[in-house]
Parts: C-alpha cells; structure tokens; sequence
C-alpha cells in the first residue's frame, strides 16, 4: 500500500517541502486510516454484536451465540415483512427494467430534438429526495382514492429507482460501437433484430446489474416506503424503523447483518458483471439546471 | 441468386415512416408517461396541498390560500429547523470531502488486492440499508452501555458517561459515514483516470509531494469534488432517518419535522408546506454548489 | 454498363457541404478506389451508397436498380467497416453466419455456407474463437467473409488495411485483391494511401473537399493528372510557374502544348528532371539532398516558391552534390509532362 513515489531524479524539492511532505504524509496517512474505519468499524460491530448469547448489547460480545438469528426467523411478522419487501422488490427491478431500458436507448441512440431535455426529464427524480417521493405519491394517492399498499409503494419505489437503470444502461449504451448497428444492417437485420441479436446480448450484464442495484435499493429503501406502505403489510425497513426507534435488542444486529451479508452478494454481482468502478463514472450529480 | 432479393421495401409513404420513426423517441414513451403519472402529478399535487385547507383528508373551501406558507415562514421554530438542517448538512458534506478525498487518492495509487478491499469497503455501505447503518451508530454512540463510552471508561479516559447520542455531532457523525460513499464514487472515476504526468511534471519543476497535491491534484479534481458536494448535501439536508435515530425524540430538523407532520400528527396541509419549502430551499443551495463549481473549473470549458 | 452509378449525391451538415454533387460509375467486376485525405468524404460517399447516410440530392443506382430510398438492411451492398465491427459476443462462425440467420435460412444451409465462406478466407478451424482471440488480419477476414457469405452485388470496404501493421498490411492488400478477382465482385474502397490505391485498383477516384476530381487508372492518373491536386496526390510533382509564347512552354522549349499565349504552369515528376549544361533550363543551387542508396534526391533552389525536387540514379561510390552547387535542371522527357492553367484560372 505505498503512496510514495519515487522522487525524480532533476532538481530536487526545497529543503523546507520535506517538511512540509512529511507532515503531510502523516495528516494523510490519519485521515485515511480514520476514514476507512469509520467506513468499516460500524458494520463489523453490528456483524460482532449480533452474536451476543444475553439479551442486551455489549462489545465485544460476551460469548457466542446464533439465538437471535434464530429468533429472527422464528418472528412470524419479521419473516412476512421480508416477504413483503422480496415481493415489492422484484416488481421494482422488473417495472424499472421495463421502462428504463428503452428508454435509455431513446436517450443515447435517438437523433430527436430536446434529446437533453428528454435526459434531464428522465433523470430528475434523482433530485428528489425520497421522503418527498413518498409523501407527494401518499398525497396524490389520498386526492385520486387510492390508499397506500404494496401497489403503491412498488410505484413509488419504481419513480425512486428509476434514474438507476437508465443511468447504468446509458453508461453501457454508450460504450457501444454504434458500427455494430450498421453492420447488423448491413447484413439484413432490421432494427428489433438488430436489437435482439447485437445489442441485448452485449447490454446483458448491465441490466443484471442494473436489476440488483434497483433490487437493494427497493429492499433497503425506508424513506419511501415509510409513506407509502401499507398498514397491515409491512415492508422489512418499516418494520426495521419502528423496531430500532423503540428497541436496541441484539435481533436488530442480527436482521442487520442478514442485510450486510446480502449486500455483499450484491456487490459480488456488480463486480462480476460491470464491475464496481463503473458505478462511479457514470458519475451519480445531480444535472446543472 | 443474391439472398437480398429476398426483401421488398416497405411500401409506407415517407413522411408516415418518419413519424413511426420519431428520430428513435418513441422507446421513451412509456417511462415518460409513467413519470408524468407518478412523479409529476405527485409533486402537482404536493405543491397544491400546500395552499388549500384540509380537514379530516377533504380539501376544505375552493380557493387557493397563501396563509398556510405565510404562517409557516412567520414560524421562528421553522426557521430554527432550517438553520439546524443547514449546518447539519454542511459540516457533514465538508466532513465527507475531508474524509472521502484522501481515501479516494489511496485508491488511485493502489493495485490489486487493497484497491479491491478499498472499493468494496467504500461501497458495501452503499449496499446497505440506511436504517443499519444508523443502528450501528446506536449501538457505538448508545447510553452508558455504548460501545464508545464502555471503551472510554474501561480505559480510565473518563469517568462518567459522555453524552454521546442525542447530540448535533451523533446526527453529523451517522450522516458523515452514511453518505460518504456519495462523495468518494465522483472522486473515485476522476482521481483514478487523471493524467500521472501532471504530477511528475509539477515534481521536476521542484515542488514537492504535498504542494504537488494541493496544486495539480486537487485542482485537477474540482468539478468531481462539486458533484460530490452537491449530492452530499442534497441527501444530508433531506435525511430525516438519522436526525430520528441518532438525535432522539425532541430533536427536530426542518426534514423531521416533515416526516412529523405528515405521518404522526397528520396535518397534511402543514406537512405539504413544509416539504415545498424544503424541497425549493434545497435547490437554491444545491443550485449555489453547482454554480461554484463551474466558477472554479472554468478551465474545463472549452470555448472562452 | 455500370454496375454502379452515383449521379449527382449531395449531401450537408448543418451548413457543411460534405458531398458536392458527386457522380461516379463503376463497371461490373471492376475495383475502383476513392482517395483522398481526410475529411474529403470519401467515406461519406461510401456510407451514402450503404444507406447509413441519407443524401440530400442524387441517386444511387446498382445493378440497374434505384436504391436510394431504401433501408440498409435491403441493400445488396456488402461493407466491410474500418475496424471490422465484428459481433464481439458471437464467434467467428456466428459472425459470418448472421446474415443467414437473419434471412431464417436453414441451419443445414447456413452450416454450409458458412464453412464455404470461412474457406474462401482461409480460416477454416477457427470458427469456435470469437473476434477477441483473432488477430488484425484475421479478422479482416471475418469481415470480408461476413458479407460475401450473402454474395451482395457489391462490395465496399472503408480503408479496410488502416488497423493492420504496415508489414502485414502488404500481404493482405495482395491477398485481398487475389480473393476479390477469384470472386468477381464489383468493389468499392476507401483509402488515404495512394500506393494502396495504386496496388488494389482498375481505377482510382480522387476525391477533394467533397467532389471527384479525377476518375481513371492508376497509370493514368499518374501520367497525365488533370491538375496539380491530382498530380501531387498520386506521387510527388513539381509544379512550376511557366510562360506559354507560340505553343512551346519557356523555359523548357523541348515541351509543347496546344494552349495560347501567357503564364501557365508546367507538372513534371521528380524522375523527369535530370541536370543538364544547356542554357534552356532552371539554373538553381543545391539546397538539401540525401541519398536513398539507389538514387539520390535534391532540391533544387531556383528562386520559385518551392524548391524544385528531383530524382537522379546513383552509381556506386557516387556522393551527392554538396549544398550551394551551382547547376541546371531540365526536363527528360516531354512527353512527362503537363501543362495547366496558371492558378489563377483555367
């Protein structure tokens, strides 16, 4: 892990930037340190804690147990608000694949004027913050006669997550060689062959990880669904909420750290498929407007 | 025999195959319509719902009224919130950059396996629920059983419990780690892909390691730092998970007191004002970062 | 007949005129080349006769039909694209047989086929592998392999050599031209490089600033360039300033021409130049030379604009002039030369 670069071999650094580089090097060297234990600290206790045999939290753990895994399991409405959430998770990846892919093919490959326009339009909810998501859909669900449930919480969490596939589909779009279109042409193919045969193919892995990254994102999302879930069938980070807001027993590490495990395993997808570097570059900032 | 001869053109006049065609618009269609049904009516609506009056989930009297936005804006506890919300927002996003940058530039200079272990450590909080990631800092920050108070007092550092949570600094410290990952993903595509000559040019002109940094690098990185700063902001000052959860009960943000009036105290009308003037104040400032930011990388446009 | 006919395309972006008003014909199993540099449209003008572009003016005629309104895909026009565009995520034998595919021909057809097809390239056996693990020329291959699977009436390859190194690109270019005649196709390139246009083609087209210049052979264009653009992209030409007095070109009296009186200018190849005592020539000094081991190069100052270059054989233990020799230089043979319009006009 060295940082240090060789020091070129024409005129050398004035004597006072030794100084200078090595306080430097070692305000570097805390900060990272600090920040990479911020990062990972908190998620390793949780992991630690949720073994604990008795029935409140301390550090380390005074023993080693997987009781409140089991008691997680065992809880009937725990398990149903998984159920719940795994139900609304997957019509969101499937609603926000559905609608995002062509889309973002719209996006990149149209010629069409306001094409920018169409990209800001398309890209806006991510300005938005999904507490305001959650309480404009409860409002507008509340003017049209439409009460909060699953059904509008899956397209509440779909406007939410929406800007996630299209982004992750454009950035692969992009990279595309447009040529490949031309010569599918060229050999006879019309568009939604061409589509079918060359570019599908070729977007696979993208929209593979654009679906896990929208699947979390709807299985972990509290600030929407807090507003638009229904009473009686809760969805995991509701239940999680009230849960936490009035308890701190070791379950809640446990569930926690089913969570962290499972969001591994997302991660294993996204680097295996677009490879976890990417989510950066199509870099997630909010359009100059 | 030539296979071409096997298609015969489409006998469409011109101008109606180019109106199917659309310049290749219509695959946009369907998620137009369905952002305009469930994001645009939505915040129509949201934004009405602040100027009429609602009693008992009707919409009372016919016209529209600016009382309820007045009354708010005349509310000094409203004022207070947003303040708090403000500079909540803004030292966690300055934390954020403070900690995120440094981490970012480790990666750049990494290979192999620690570049792994570093993208999957900055990452994996991105993958994780929000609400785990403020229970984690419950169970540090928590009470006397805290982990951070049992470790102070075991030490000898202390003698009495610190109060920890329910303080401005629990709720800028959980906001800080959660958001992080927002900060480093920008900085991370821009540090990775910059030009190392930079460097060695600046180098064999005679600066040093740390002026090398602050003059080439950080520059360099200007518009990544922006995005991230903007996007920081925009979450911390929305974020009303954490305020909840890590500032206590009687702790209030302008965000909180959205979610407050909305879901427990069921005054739509309040809670629709509210969140329109969260939501437009947050622009302004979102607005104001960008704005810096493109002032500070003029050097990436390309005509004067 | 022609096979091909491009009458009159025009075509602009934004106010940009990338094809202005091009016409060229192309006979049945002939090779013609587009050269030119780049920017010129050459590539354009290809792109325009696989319906990828759509021209504003013109008509695109093969085999004796009107293509021009038609899509892409029901063209009979073979392309084999710069970097080849072949399909990454299917093998070389699903590349070549994608056209069958998309024509739902059988697969006992399509098997066939393809295998004829990869033979005619030689690259039967590597139809497992896909593009990744073939290298440039082999890829090449596919390309070409690709759309002469589907026998199209045309062929049209955009500067198909530009990705290969120089010392493959050689062989292929004669492979290519071997394959293209065993074939028979009408075929259309695309390229910068005139000693590719030289060694591939029936004809050349030389193209300037989106119009056709000059259509004819190589060798001809070579010897008698219709003006100094042509004459300096085919070769290297000196271009000089001459005066015309009553049919004989002045400086050089040995040359004659039909033109009237007044200044014109004179192209003459390096290799038509030689020193010479007689007083009818440029007198000059030597400005710069270098020996190539079989002949030596000079320019020539003789108070021009551009130094005057030429060619001379060397002998062995022959040094090249020293720099500042007095001398004069005149022209071989007459025959060599051409004489045009002065800059000005026609």
């Amino acid at each position: 892990m060295t940082t240090v670069r060789s020091s070129p071999s024409t005129p050398g650094p004035a004597p006072s930037a030794r100084l200078v580089d090595g306080i430097g090097m070692a305000a570097f060297v805390l900060i990272t340190g600090f920040s990479l234990l911020l990062l990972v600290a908190p998620s390793l206790i949780v992991i630690a804690v949720s073994f604990e045999p008795r029935a409140y939290i301390s550090f380390p753990p005074s023993g080693f147990s997987l009781k409140w895994y089991q008691s997680v399991f065992e809880n009937r409405q725990l398990m149903d608000s998984v159920q719940v959430s795994l139900t609304v998770s997957f019509w969101v990846a499937l609603l926000c694949l559905a609608l995002g892919v062509p889309a973002a093919f719209a996006s990149v490959r149209g010629t069409f004027p306001a094409k920018s326009g169409l990209n800001a339009f398309l890209l806006a909810p991510q300005m938005m913050p999904g507490m305001v998501i959650g309480i404009a859909t409860l409002f507008f669900g509340a003017y049209v006669a439409f009460r909060a449930s699953n059904t509008m919480l899956i397209l509440a969490l779909s406007v939410f997550c929406l800007p996630f596939v299209i982004r992750i589909t454009m950035a692969r779009l992009a990279d595309l060689d447009p040529r490949l279109d031309e010569a599918s042409a060229n050999l006879g193919a019309g568009k939604i062959e061409t589509f079918v045969r060359v570019t599908l193919p070729q977007l696979g892995p993208a929209l593979l990880a654009a679906a896990a990254f929208t699947f979390i994102e709807a299985f972990d999302n509290v600030t929407v669904a807090l507003f638009t879930s229904d009473v009686r069938g809760r969805p995991l980070p509701v239940e999680l909420y009230y849960l936490v807001q009035n308890d701190s027993t070791p379950a809640i590490a446990a569930i926690s750290s089913i969570e962290i495990g499972l969001s591994f395993l997302v991660m294993l997808v996204l680097a295996r498929t677009v490879g976890l570097e990417r989510l950066g570059s199509p870099s997630i900032k909010p359009d100059k407007t | 025999m030539s296979d071409y001869a096997a298609h015969r053109q489409s006998g469409l006049p011109v101008f109606v195959r180019r109106v199917l065609h659309g310049g290749g618009f219509w695959p946009a269609l369907p998620a137009i319509v369905f952002l305009v049904i469930f994001l645009v009516l939505p915040m129509v609506t949201l934004l009405a719902f602040g100027f009429v009056t609602i009693e008992r989930g009707r919409i009372v009297g016919e016209t529209l009224t600016l009382q309820h936005l007045q009354s708010a804006l005349q509310d000094t506890l409203i004022w207070r919130l947003t303040w708090r919300s403000f500079y909540v927002a803004v030292i966690s996003t300055v934390l954020s950059l403070i900690l995120a940058y440094p981490v970012a530039y480790l990666f750049s200079q990494t290979k192999g396996i620690w570049r792994m272990l570093i993208l999957v450590a900055v990452i994996s909080p991105l993958l994780t629920s929000a609400l785990v990631r403020a229970y984690a800092w419950l169970v540090i920050l928590g009470g006397r059983r805290g982990l951070l108070n049992q470790t102070l007092l075991n030490l000898g550092l202390i003698d009495q419990p610190l109060r920890l949570l329910n303080t401005d600094w629990a709720v800028i410290i959980g906001m800080t780690q959660i958001h992080l990952p927002f900060m480093f993903l920008p900085l991370l595509a821009v540090l990775s892909g910059r030009d190392r000559r930079l460097e060695e040019a600046s180098r064999n002109l005679g600066a040093g390691q740390v002026r090398t940094f602050f003059s080439v690098v950080v520059p360099m990185s200007i518009p990544a730092i922006f995005a991230g700063l903007a996007l920081v902001f925009a979450v911390s000052y929305t974020n009303f998970i954490v305020p909840q959860l890590l500032g206590g009960g009687s702790y209030a943000t302008l965000a909180v007191q959205v979610y407050e009036q909305t879901v427990v105290v069921l005054d739509w009308t309040r809670g629709a004002v509210l969140a329109t003037i969260l939501l437009s104040s947050c622009f302004v400032f979102v607005y104001l970062i960008v704005a810096a930011g493109s002032r500070f990388s003029r050097w990436t446009e390309r005509t004067s | 007949m022609s096979h091909i006919l491009l009458e009159g395309i025009v075509k602009s972006y934004g106010s940009a005129r990338i094809l202005n008003n091009c016409t060229l014909s192309v006979a049945k199993g002939e090779v013609m080349t587009l050269l030119g540099p780049s920017g010129c449209g050459k590539t354009t003008l290809l792109r325009t006769l696989a319906g990828f572009v759509t021209p504003e003016q013109g008509q695109i005629v093969v085999g004796g039909t009107e293509i021009s309104h038609l899509a892409p895909n029901r063209r009979s026009v073979g392309y084999v694209f710069q970097n080849y565009a072949l399909f990454p995520h299917l093998t070389v034998a699903d590349n070549v047989a994608y056209g069958l595919k998309v024509r739902r021909r059988p697969a006992s057809e399509i098997t066939e086929r393809v295998g004829h097809a990869l033979e005619l390239v030689a690259l039967e056996g590597l139809g497992g592998r896909y593009p990744a693990q073939l290298s440039g020329g082999q890829q090449q291959r596919v390309a070409i392999a690709r759309v002469l699977v589907l026998e199209p009436e045309v062929l049209l390859l955009d500067e198909p050599f530009n990705a290969l190194d120089a010392k493959l690109r050689l062989t292929m270019q004669v492979e290519l031209r071997k394959l293209i005649d065993r074939v028979g196709i009408t075929s259309i390139f695309v390229t910068h490089d005139q000693s590719e246009a030289m060694m591939l083609s029936d004809k050349v087209a030389v193209m300037r600033a989106g119009q056709i210049e000059q259509v004819a052979t190589p060798l001809d264009i070579y010897d008698k360039p219709v003006n100094d653009y042509v004459a300096g992209f085919i070769g290297r030409a000196n271009v000089l300033a001459v005066d015309v007095r009553g049919g004989i070109v002045v400086p050089a009296p040995q040359v004659m021409t039909t033109r009237g009186d007044g200044p014109a200018r004179l192209i003459v190849r390096p290799e038509n130049l030689a020193f010479s005592d007689a007083q009818t020539a440029w007198p000059g000094k030597v400005f710069f030379a270098s020996a190539q081991g079989p002949t030596i190069e000079y320019e020539i100052d003789t108070g021009q604009m551009q130094p005057l270059r030429l060619v001379v054989q060397r002998k062995a233990g022959q040094y090249p002039l020293p720099n500042g020799t007095a001398v004069h230089v005149g022209v071989v043979d007459p025959a060599g030369c051409i004489v045009i319009g002065s800059a000005a006009g026609v």
